[in-house]
């Protein structure tokens, strides 16, 4: 007996729309996730808008702002990159790409110096210098790690999206004519730069 | 992709423009947050009314918003709503108690 399973579309499984439609449903989850622990910011600030005050001048706002030139810069590079493929010029979309994930190194590398001092000061949950601050900026603190570091966490998935698009259209699975893998990475890219817009604001600029 | 006639390619231009535009709004509120900082002017609504304005530009040009068929809108109209019903419900919890 012949168990072999056969598609019904004859094995082109292959659907542009769909894909789309799945990768945004996705995103669309991501929002809320994000958008629960804004709620959770939303709310402590309110509780202590002094000591979320004094907290965030601690913060460095000029490598936030570099880090948000570095993010919406990249956006648009990621956003080019399609353009390029569907226009097919291949070789200027690749690069867009290499663009955009060394914009994402970039963005890693300041927030390790920004994590860095931070870590220096003994700012992170648990060490001395935070246990003795009171509870408004120990939230925070908290929050400012727990939520950039989160974000973090995207960039990192977001650059290895975009490497699996560069291999993609290095082997021809992604073409011109077939390229809702790039279009989906650069979705995911540009919510990781979303995300960043509202964060960079809320801990670095409300003073 | 089957059905060529919906393709839209956004132009590099176009592009360069909600970039610029981006940049400008960042600017603006890190110059008003660090050079106002005394005065306290950037309040939390400024701030969030222009990190919308940015957000709603990187969503329109940058995600392919205003050439998607209108589903998409509407499944982001909805997620937002439903944002704001939490936030609802959670401020009326908190100013209740």
């Amino acid at each position: 007996m012949d168990h072999t399973f056969h598609l019904p579309n004859s094995g082109h499984n292959f659907d542009a729309k769909a894909s789309k439609m799945g990768m945004w449903l996705f995103l669309y989850t991501e929002l809320l996730l994000f958008g629960g622990l804004f709620l959770v910011y939303m709310v402590y600030r309110e509780l202590n808008s002094e000591a979320f005050l004094l907290a965030s001048f601690k913060l460095n706002v000029w490598m936030g702002t570099f880090n948000t030139v570095l993010l919406i810069t990249s956006s648009m590079t990621i956003a080019m990159s399609i353009t390029a493929l569907q226009k097919g010029n291949k070789i200027l979309s690749i690069r867009l790409m290499w663009i955009t994930i060394l914009a994402a190194l970039g963005f890693l590398i300041v927030k390790y110096f920004e994590w860095g001092a931070k870590f220096d000061h003994g700012l992170f949950p648990g060490m001395d210098h935070y246990q003795q601050l009171p509870t408004g900026e120990r939230l925070y603190f908290y929050l400012y790690f727990f939520m950039t570091g989160l974000h973090g966490l995207h960039v990192i998935v977001g650059a290895v999206f975009i490497m699996f698009v560069i291999r993609g259209v290095k082997k021809g699975s992604v073409t011109p004519e077939r390229y809702s893998l790039s279009e989906n990475a650069g979705l995911y890219w540009h919510l990781v730069d979303l995300i960043w817009i509202y964060l960079f604001p809320l801990f670095y600029l409300i003073h | 992709m089957s059905d060529k006639e919906n393709i839209h390619i956004s132009s590099y231009k176009e592009h360069v423009s909600t970039w610029l535009a981006l940049i400008l709004l960042t600017f603006m509120t890190v110059f008003v947050s660090v050079f106002g900082a005394e005065l306290r002017t950037l309040s939390v609504a400024t701030a969030m009314i222009i990190a919308t304005v940015k957000a709603t530009a990187v969503g329109y040009y940058f995600m392919h918003l205003k050439y998607d068929p209108k589903i998409y809108k509407i499944m982001m109209a909805t997620v937002l709503g439903l944002f704001v019903f939490f936030m609802l419900m959670i401020t009326l919890d908190y100013i209740t108690r």
